[in-house]
């Protein structure tokens, strides 16, 4: 009897044709994300079971398959052999000692000499018999025990199904350039994305010394622990203080937001082109923030040709906020390191700018050299 | 590296450090066993006790328990002095008394904050008029860790214990300490002390109780200084402590004088256009505020830190907690809190080093004030 996780994936069946390949880049993220705990992962009919770890680590291993996109449901569970004795033995391991319960067959080797029905009446039988305390329960029982008799004249026995974390696979949705700062919203964002199968890569602007190190040490780990999520482990920085002083100096004090995102756009744009990436992708919500309005995100769209994904643009805060707790992230994303220095931020940020007159403004600044100048500041972090 | 920050931390006192570390590696016995060795490392700590007790009190009406640093003790002379009625301390307290201060008031002790003037001391006649028979407490802090400023502790103590005998005074003097003169008075009942702010290690600090007074512990353990603070003794801290203020008080007029010296000779080379003085004349000679109006100290020291010069800032480009609360209690407005540094010095800091400092002053801010 060994312990396994059962994994079994969300909408990769709908597939057709390009299925092979989309099982090929999951199978792929399960082994990233499973890097560091010796195991074998072997695919059977419909699911991939993790086998050959540790026994003591099948819980860590099953948190690490849960946050991984495509998978729809896992089990920490027996792989076993197909006598009933076996089956029985397993079924103790994971049934309860009372209250109520049902035994759930599935039976893919139709030769098996029982019927599904037979398998699980003799297994709860033998169960009833050995725990006083259980009471079968076949409509809503608190408790059921899952038995999976397979071909190869083995079985699987698990207790209970885990909800994962769903969507597609990563990598299988094209390439994505996240804007992330240190707040809350971006990494959400770069989930969300992830979490239909695009790779995220991670852009951060930073402005030192108007912001601090620390500023700069929040966004890795945010990036850290998004990667759980991207199995991406690598943010590139960029320094655009250059750009606020300019900014700050020569244009409206009202659009010194607007105009530093048109940057930041702009740099985006040219750092996704050069490696690959088809989109940029923001955590603005519809709104916000004096520079997340329609007028605000129409100036910034202006600068780019590339799509602009913001998954987020529809949600409420505390939408964000309950959906970034659940990723982990929201911790880190309040502390105290502010990713822009006050002095950059004006009284009265112009919340309907005239793209007329952001042009007009932007015309005191010498835009191309800027972007080149702050691309050329860009610095990789691995971790 | 110009480093002139050194109200926050010093650097550890070489010397200090390695006869401390010396003598611990040889005597690394638990303090409290009962073998010749350990007996050896208790009385060790013994002497470094006394040691630093006399430098400025009478060891047969005082003693010292050692603590992790000014904050526990600050924190054990409040928790244990506050029990009931009101408590008395100043808006110009450091965070580990104003802190516990605003904690008091869950547990049933109403704090009362004295005000401050300009210069971080207290206004002493508003702190008096707040102690009345109830008042089981008064705390102020001996030298402004923000401006320098010195309050007469021993007169204060004096006027309060004529007004209620038995109330306790304490005092923070983790910036006073083998800084300035100190002599403690029998009015003071309670004096914290910190070690990394002259030569020590970080994580030791000591509490000064006038003996026969009765505190109750923070932390409760093995009965390790004599019940107050239990948890194996932090030997190596202590010794360092100890031996990092025999250096320290053997030059401390000297120094004084010095320092004093310097710090003028620092300011007259600022550009007076540009900066304003928040310390007073009569304060710590170790502790320069400034404040360069319309500029962001927080951007100032980062810029400052690129060009080799290391200041302490009392603002931050945070928009929530973006100025310092004891400078703002002193009745500064924004723009004068906004650019706030605080340049400290120590005996080794010179005066090329002071030259050179003035000048990356003066440019910093005329560089800040260009950009934007």
């Amino acid at each position: 009897m060994e312990k396994v996780v059962i994994i079994r994936y969300a909408e990769i069946h709908l597939k057709g044709k390009n299925r092979g390949y989309f099982e090929r880049v999951f199978a792929n993220n399960l082994e990233k994300s499973l890097k560091g705990i010796r195991h074998e992962l072997h695919r059977t009919s419909g699911r991939w079971l993790v086998e050959k770890f540790e026994e003591g680590r099948a819980e860590e291993v099953a948190e690490r398959i849960s946050s991984v996109f495509g998978v729809h449901s896992y089990s920490i569970g027996y792989l076993l052999g197909s006598s009933m004795d076996e089956i029985y033995a397993g079924a103790k391991l994971v049934s309860p000692k009372e209250g109520t319960f049902k035994v759930e067959t599935h039976r893919g080797y139709k030769q098996y000499p029982l019927s599904s029905m037979e398998i699980s009446a003799e297994i709860g039988g033998r169960l009833l018999d050995e725990f006083h305390g259980l009471k079968v329960d076949i409509h809503s029982p608190e408790h059921t025990v899952f038995i999976d008799v397979r071909e190869n004249g083995k079985a699987l026995v698990f207790g209970s199904f885990e909800e994962g974390a769903g969507g597609m696979p990563v990598g299988t949705s094209g390439k994505g350039l996240l804007l992330i700062s240190g707040g809350i919203d971006s990494p959400v964002a770069g989930y969300m994305m992830a979490k239909r199968g695009m790779q995220v890569e991670l852009l951060h602007f930073h402005s030192y010394p108007y912001t601090s190190d620390g500023a700069k040490e929040k966004v890795v780990s945010l990036a850290k622990i998004l990667s759980k999520y991207t199995l991406v482990t690598r943010l590139t920085t960029v320094k655009v203080t250059k750009i606020q002083e300019e900014i700050h100096a020569k244009c409206a004090a009202e659009l010194n937001v607007t105009l530093l995102r048109r940057f930041m756009f702009r740099i985006a744009e040219k750092f996704a082109l050069k490696y690959g990436m088809q989109c940029l992708i923001t955590g603005e919500s519809l709104g916000q923030v004096a520079s997340q309005t329609i007028e605000g995100m129409t100036s910034s769209n202006a600068v780019v040709s590339l799509p602009v994904l913001r998954p987020l643009v529809g949600f409420d805060k505390d939408e964000i906020i309950a959906r970034s707790r659940k990723i982990g992230a929201y911790e880190t994303s309040i502390l105290p390191f502010e990713d822009c220095c006050t002095v950059f931020l004006p009284e009265h940020p112009a919340i309907r700018p005239k793209l007329s007159f952001i042009e007009e403004e932007e015309k005191k600044l010498d835009v191309e050299t800027l972007v080149e100048e702050a691309l050329r500041s860009a610095e990789k972090t691995e971790f | 590296m110009i480093y002139l920050d050194n109200a926050a931390t010093t650097r550890p006192n070489r010397a200090a450090v390695l006869r401390a570390q010396t003598f611990t590696e040889e005597n690394f016995f638990n303090p409290s066993a009962l073998y010749g060795g350990a007996f050896a490392v208790f009385s060790e700590l013994g002497r470094a006790r006394e040691s630093i007790l006399t430098r400025i009190a009478d060891p047969q009406k005082f003693e010292l328990i050692f603590t992790s640093g000014g904050t526990e003790s600050d924190n054990l002379a409040i928790f244990s002095s506050a029990r009931r009625g009101n408590a008395v301390t100043t808006t110009g307290e450091h965070a580990a008394v104003e802190r516990a201060f605003n904690e008091l008031k869950n547990r049933g002790v109403e704090p009362r904050f004295a005000p401050v003037r300009p210069d971080g001391t207290v206004d002493e006649e508003a702190l008096l008029s707040l102690v009345d028979e109830k008042t089981t407490l008064v705390s102020v802090i001996h030298v402004s860790n923000e401006t320098g400023g010195i309050n007469d502790i021993a007169g204060l103590a004096r006027r309060v214990k004529e007004k209620i005998p038995r109330c306790i005074f304490m005092s923070d003097g983790v910036q006073a300490f083998g800084k300035i003169p100190v002599r403690l008075t029998s009015d003071i009942d309670l004096y914290a002390v910190s070690a990394h702010k002259i030569g020590g290690l970080k994580g030791t600090g000591a509490l000064i109780k006038r003996k026969g007074l009765a505190l109750s512990p923070l932390i409760f353990g093995g009965g390790q200084e004599k019940g107050l603070r239990s948890g194996t003794e932090n030997v190596l801290g202590a010794l360092t402590f100890s031996y990092a203020a025999e250096s320290k008080f053997a030059t401390l007029p000297e120094d004084g004088e010095r320092l004093k010296g310097y710090r003028e000779l620092l300011f007259s080379e600022l550009d007076h256009t540009l900066f304003t003085r928040l310390s007073p004349g009569n304060g710590s000679p170790y502790i320069l505020t400034l404040s360069a109006k319309g500029v962001r100290g927080e951007v100032l020291s980062r810029m400052l830190w690129d060009g080799g010069v290391v200041v302490g800032t009392g603002s931050a480009c945070s928009s929530k907690h973006p100025y310092s609360r004891v400078l703002k209690a002193c009745g500064y407005g924004e723009e004068v809190l906004g650019g706030v540094l605080r340049v400290s010095f120590s005996p080794e800091t010179t005066e090329e080093e002071l030259h050179a400092a003035a000048k990356a002053f003066n440019q910093a801010v005329k560089q800040f004030k260009e950009k934007l």
